[in-house]
């Protein structure tokens, strides 16, 4: 009886142990740490098939391009220069490597285009005497228009704060909100700060995720609504100023915008960035970020390559000299009309 | 007065052994009697959760373990139930000491096992189980994806091989379990989703899984060995604690060795709840 248990033990834990849960691994050579990032890219970066559709992106083809600079004898430079030129294959903001070395990151979404936004400008229209709050910069104009400026949805705008913002601006013809040159940050913040324009809940976007390792494994999108705010919201007019560095949140946050009936986008097309980053690693611990959940707007239209104003102006090369920012001046000229 | 109390304690945790094989010699129900045991170990662990990063992270992880064994009324008094509550957090970070995650688990587990006697030092016990856990795993890198939430619920099959014997006249326990999760449930994004996604938007379809053997081949083993010492029972572990999952297309395991040491208590329940006042020292 005993030989039996012992016997049934031993074929247990053998049929056991054959059961182990891992993942594929990969060597800590060059070549592995290639063949990992190019695996975490098609497994699970969300704009495969749509930038094949955009520009011919043939991820398979990059592969194969990009296998003939990796040798086992290069650098951790060399690979690093390899690894991040690969990854501009993607043309995505949101998409990085980052290791002791540096951060490869692709920025042409901004860099190929005009600026269109200048502080030293923006510090002759706000001046010394302005509202810092929560992040936050405001001021009242002389010609009764409020102005926020949003430099960033990384740390949250507390309700508390924006409430008292508006309502100091709340005697203002319009209001003007300044998102350029916001990289993004929080999606949940730029929501909330949305919703303070909204009387009724509005459908504004969609989101899927990747549930498989296919380039076409995605679920179902689920509709994002944004709900008017409990708290204090603006009635009037709203301009929302936009350029090519108005990225990621920001996107979202000109997206959302851009279904209510009382605002308008003025300024440069977005730079867009609509997919939800995640992080992965490679075998010689670098990590990697890439779009991994892309989000839609409301008529399931792509946003990843930006959102187009309703009045498009850049920055004139003349007012610039002049210490003007043409296109806060534009948006004067919408908001007293 | 301390050789009295040992030779209690030592009979009872024998009687509970050798129940069924020698007759009842003392006046106390046996289901009286309840063997708890507390123990801190410390140990090895790996961690691999794909949602986070596909490497497996490595280090040291603390554990505790409190459980309680007392026999029951059922099938004429031959069925004991054990309860394990088990908490560990450990601290592990990749080969290439780049990156860290912490994690930390709570379990409690409810058995009841039915002894079969074998001779009159070995018996084996074998029954049902259900097991609750919950916990987390931290990646102090990702960006949207920075932890993982555990919560499962499993019913499995639980056994024990125990055998008492003597070294130089001293009684020695030796004991080996063995859980294994059959059937339950899990909660797990899909492979890439958000928790954005799932807790701000409400999209939970799919995220509560059944597991059985072919998704979660998972086990708890552990190995004691009780000895008296002086007025008390010191109980040495050595803990293999292996959870894995495969759901949603998320690959899953932590695979946990820990030693542990703690005392062993024989409490003897008072039913009556009149004695019990009257036997409480704070009356003394």
């Amino acid at each position: 009886m005993m030989k039996k248990i012992i016997l049934y033990i031993i074929a247990f834990i053998s049929i056991f142990s054959t059961s182990c849960v891992k993942e594929d691994e990969f060597d800590n050579t060059p070549e592995g740490n290639f063949e990992a990032l190019w695996k975490i890219i098609d497994e699970r970066y969300c704009f495969l098939d749509y930038k094949q559709q955009e520009y011919g992106l043939d991820w398979n083809a990059v592969h194969e391009k990009y296998k003939k600079r990796i040798s086992s004898s290069m650098t951790s430079k060399a690979l690093f220069e390899v690894l991040g030129d690969m990854l501009g294959e993607l043309h995505d903001g949101h998409v990085n490597l980052y290791c002791s070395l540096g951060t490869s990151r692709y920025w042409k979404w901004f860099e190929d285009y005009p600026k269109n936004f200048n502080d030293s400008i923006q510090r002759n229209y706000l001046g010394t005497n302005y509202g810092i709050s929560s992040g936050l910069k405001y001021k009242i104009f002389e010609n009764n228009i409020g102005y926020i400026y949003v430099e960033s949805f990384s740390n949250a705008i507390g309700s508390g704060n924006l409430s008292e913002v508006l309502n100091e601006l709340s005697l203002c013809n319009g209001l003007i909100i300044d998102v350029r040159n916001n990289g993004g940050g929080d999606l949940t913040t730029a929501q909330d700060l949305a919703a303070r324009f909204t009387n009724k809940k509005v459908l504004t976007s969609y989101i899927c995720h990747k549930n498989g390792t296919g380039h076409k494994d995605f679920s179902s999108p689920i509709a994002i609504y944004i709900e008017p705010s409990n708290h204090i919201r603006w009635q009037k007019k709203v301009a929302v100023l936009t350029n090519r560095s108005s990225y990621s949140a920001t996107n979202d946050f000109v997206n959302n915008m851009s279904f209510f009936p009382n605002v308008t986008i003025i300024g440069d097309k977005t730079g867009g960035g609509s997919g939800l980053p995640f992080s992965s690693e490679l075998p010689n611990g670098w990590s990697v970020r890439f779009s991994s959940s892309p989000m839609f707007d409301a008529n399931m239209n792509q946003i990843e390559f930006g959102i187009s104003p309703d009045i498009k102006i850049n920055m004139s090369a003349a007012d610039i000299l002049k210490g003007k920012d043409t296109i806060i001046e534009s948006a004067f000229k919408y908001l007293v009309q | 007065m301390k050789r009295t109390v040992f030779f209690v304690a030592f009979s009872c945790l024998y009687s509970i052994l050798t129940w069924g094989q020698t007759e009842k010699n003392d006046s106390v129900p046996q289901n009286r009697f309840v063997n708890r045991a507390t123990m801190y170990g410390i140990g090895l662990t790996k961690i691999l959760d794909s949602y986070l990063s596909p490497s497996e992270y490595k280090g040291m992880e603390l554990r505790f373990l409190r459980e309680n064994i007392r026999m029951t009324n059922i099938m004429d008094g031959k069925v004991s139930s054990q309860t394990i509550f088990q908490a560990h957090a450990a601290y592990t970070k990749n080969d290439a000491d780049t990156g860290n995650e912490i994690s930390t688990l709570f379990s409690w587990s409810y058995a009841l096992h039915y002894h079969f006697h074998l001779s009159p030092n070995f018996k084996i016990l074998a029954g049902p189980y259900g097991q609750a856990n919950g916990g987390f795993i931290y990646n102090t890198r990702n960006s949207n994806n920075p932890a993982q939430g555990k919560a499962y619920i499993n019913l499995g099959a639980s056994a024990m091989a125990i055998y008492n014997f003597h070294i130089n006249k001293k009684p020695l326990l030796l004991r080996y379990q063995l859980n294994i999760p059959l059937a339950g449930i899990m909660f797990s994004p899909e492979y890439q989703q958000s928790y954005y996604e799932i807790f701000t938007q409400g999209n939970w379809k799919h995220v509560i899984q059944l597991t059985s053997l072919h998704n979660q081949p998972s086990a708890f083993q552990m190995l004691t060995l009780d000895v008296p010492m002086l007025s008390s029972t010191m109980r040495f572990s050595y803990i293999l604690d292996i959870h894995q999952s495969h759901v949603n297309q998320i690959k899953c395991h932590t695979y946990s060795h820990s030693f542990m040491i703690g005392l062993v208590k024989n409490i003897l329940i008072i039913k009556n709840k009149d004695k019990q006042i009257s036997r409480s020292p704070l009356l003394y």
